[in-house]
């Protein structure tokens, strides 16, 4: 089949961009388990929508493709362009403006004999060899739009009849869709109301913006959709362990999201286990919602009562055994002058609490699922860690070796000996 | 859903096409230059392929159009499914959006969505006055507006800042906005939280005017691909420019390109990743982890 850059399926193209933009030290021999001739097309397409952003780099193992982009001088997710290269037929897109534009108005209102009859002799017969369209082709269109909102038909005495929807008035709408078409979930969905605005001056760029996300807007939505209806959806994930996607059955509660790591997941519960856990979005594809799930309601009740407990996503908890947390404590020393560290443990701690014991020390305490998730902030306190007392002693000792192992790597002197 | 043909680059350029023909302005250079505006790098081959062989029946091969009216499309249910969504959120108010015509339209997400881990002391939107300054802030950006504006520094004392905005920096993590400056004497970035007075500056600016010019530097990393390390740092790196190159079988080579005004709160994102990702340079860097190393053996923990 010869190259084309718009394609049909997104998921391929999905896993070629994470690759590419989280990783990008993988040559073209690297991508065992995919042709080359696949690999290539995929690249070349990258190329093609993301143009500048695009790099490679040679090394003695090849030449290795990536995605950079310095997100804070962006001020547009340059990855929503995958999800604007969605292929289509010929007679898909001849179909699309001249029914628009034969339904230009919301008080037009036709039958389908009418509508063809006026995309005949109206539109297709400008062309050399006009296209020809039967009714169920028309009708097969109409109902397309018709699930998606654009096109409304109804019953006038015997005959269907259809109609283009009616507009949304929006006004001032240009900073809000910049702002929020970066920021808010499905962000892409701004950008495609942006394309609709024509260019502008733009005001906002973004700092510490995760952009990865955009490649999962599709499962994203879905999930979305789903708990809108409260209803539980089938979904593949893939097992990082064997690597093989699996079919899941779950009801989807809530979608947490990081800022520090752009990671999304899904907490939701899996009837076949009564249990209630987290699962990496990045992982699921292929998502179908189904019937309505009734204890939803008391489901998210039970997930708002776990959170007081989740300092991150980590909550995997069967609702048949009782709940088991774990205790976390540290207490950092804080000079004269450092009062922004004391601010510090306040502003970023997410749950628990922090008590004061003296002048120059600070203890913060909580009770967790899972005190692992608590490391990566524990360890930004070196330099000023007095004291540790997790019951998870496994946790607590390693955290006190990675110390060790930063002396040692550091060429720290005293620090085998004389801490820890 | 979202992979729509509707919401593709190819459609809208389409639509910005026939508007350009209904207009009188198609000229081979018009629809060249229009389908590099609206499309991506490759698409001026194929879609003028397409036009010439008359595939895609709405424009001729000689760049006329049968459409009458220039093409537009309404809201699908998705697009307002998401500004219902958006405008239930408390930072639209920054906005003076006004949207009629989703009264019985169902939210894509309200509580079903939540960031665990931004920090607590985010810019206050229910402030009508924070409101009232963020907007002011936006008008002057626009128009190249000097504004005067109060704020608290450090000491808690006020201070006078004269400045024109260039920029508003949004961060996710600390949920708050700042806004890039230039000003008579120099250019800084501004917390919006922190400024308490602001209105529009009637002196003039006859010094001449910095701008800000961001000084990019590097740090340079060895990953240790021990507990999954490599796609933690990765991914935690993932909006900086960067570039990562394999060194051996379980040890990789990151360089990262940053705003150098970030380097202490660059400092404490590589600390939280511990023994498995070590600064290689710049030496002034990696001397901070030194420091703080240092300063840690002090501390007596058992």
């Amino acid at each position: 089949m010869a190259y084309s850059e718009l394609i049909k399926n997104f998921e391929k193209i999905r896993a070629y961009m994470r690759e590419f933009y989280v990783y990008g030290f993988k040559s073209r021999e690297d991508y065992d388990g995919k042709s080359l001739r696949s690999y290539d097309d995929e690249r070349r397409r990258m190329e093609s929508w993301l143009g500048k952003h695009m790099r490679f780099v040679r090394t003695p193992e090849g030449k290795s493709m990536f995605i950079s982009i310095d997100s804070r001088t962006s001020n547009h997710n340059p990855l929503y362009n995958a999800l604007k290269a969605k292929s289509f037929t010929d007679g898909d897109i001849t179909l699309h403006f001249a029914l628009f534009d034969v339904l230009h108005d919301d008080s037009i209102a036709l039958t389908l004999p009418q509508i063809m009859e006026a995309i005949d002799t109206e539109y297709l017969s400008h062309f050399d060899s006009p296209m020809l369209f039967d009714e169920s082709t028309l009708r097969k269109k109409l109902k397309e739009y018709v699930a998606e909102g654009i096109v409304v038909c109804k019953k006038v005495g015997k005959r269907m009849v259809y109609s283009r929807a009616p507009d949304v008035a929006c006004s001032n709408l240009a900073d809000a869709l910049d702002f929020y078409s970066e920021v808010a979930p499905c962000g892409v969905v701004g950008s495609f109301l942006h394309d609709k605005q024509g260019s502008h001056s733009e005001a906002f760029v973004f700092k510490h913006h995760y952009i990865t996300s955009a490649i999962d807007s599709q499962v994203l939505c879905m999930l979305l959709v789903a708990m809108q209806s409260k209803s539980i959806v089938s979904v593949q994930n893939l097992s990082r362990k064997d690597n093989e996607p699996r079919r899941a059955r779950i009801v989807p509660l809530r979608v947490l999201v990081s800022v520090q790591n752009g990671r999304q997941y899904l907490v939701g519960y899996e009837p076949d286990f009564n249990s209630i856990r987290s699962f990496r979005i990045d992982y699921l594809s292929n998502v179908k919602v189904e019937e309505p799930w009734p204890t939803f309601d008391q489901l998210r009740q039970r997930l708002d009562e776990m959170q007081q407990h989740m300092w991150g996503v980590g909550c995997h908890h069967n609702l048949s055994k009782s709940q088991r947390l774990e205790h976390v404590e540290f207490v950092i020393r804080v000079e004269e002058g450092e009062d922004y560290i004391v601010r510090r443990l306040y502003r970023e701690k997410r749950i628990g609490r922090v008590e004061q014991i003296d002048k120059s020390t600070y203890k913060f305490v909580a009770d967790v699922y899972e005190s692992s998730e608590l490391m990566p902030w524990i360890r930004s306190f070196v330099c000023r860690l007095v004291q540790l007392n997790f019951s998870n002693r496994t946790l607590e000792n390693r955290l006190k070796r990675d110390v060790k192992k930063m002396y040692a790597m550091y060429g720290v002197e005293g620090g085998e000996d004389n801490d820890i | 859903m979202i992979f729509s043909e509707l919401y593709s680059a190819y459609y809208n350029t389409v639509a910005r096409l026939v508007e350009q023909i209904l207009q009188g302005n198609a000229t081979n250079d018009v629809v060249h230059k229009t389908i590099c505006d609206n499309a991506f790098e490759e698409s001026v081959v194929s879609i003028l392929h397409a036009i010439r062989e008359e595939r895609w029946q709405v424009i001729t091969k000689d760049y006329r159009t049968p459409l009458k009216h220039v093409p537009t499309m309404p809201l699908t249910t998705l697009q307002r499914r998401w500004l219902k969504s958006i405008l239930g959120d408390k930072r639209i108010r920054l906005f003076d959006v006004h949207v009629d015509g989703l009264d019985d339209v169902e939210p894509l997400f309200c509580d079903d969505y939540r960031i665990y881990d931004s920090c607590s002391d985010g810019d206050n939107y229910d402030d009508p006055e924070y409101v009232a300054r963020f907007r002011l802030i936006l008008h002057a950006l626009y128009n190249k507006l000097p504004l005067k504006a109060e704020m608290v520094n450090r000491n808690g004392k006020p201070v006078f800042v004269v400045f024109v905005p260039q920029r508003i920096e949004y961060s996710a993590k600390d949920d708050k906005f700042r806004v890039i400056t230039s000003g008579p004497r120099y250019a800084a970035t501004l917390n919006v939280g922190r400024i308490t007075r602001c209105r529009l500056y009637n002196g003039s600016l006859n010094t001449s005017v910095a701008t800000h010019q961001p000084r990019r530097v590097v740090v340079k990393l060895l990953v240790k691909d021990e507990r999954n390390a490599l796609e933690r740092t990765m991914l935690h790196f993932a909006h900086f420019e960067k570039q990562v190159e394999r060194v051996n079988e379980d040890t990789y080579r990151l360089a990262i390109w940053y705003d150098s005004e970030d380097q202490s709160e660059m400092v404490v994102r590589v600390l939280s990743f511990g023994p498995l990702v070590e600064v290689v340079e710049p030496t002034e860097f990696r001397q901070q982890i030194v420091q703080r190393l240092k300063k840690q053996l002090s501390c007596g923990l058992k």
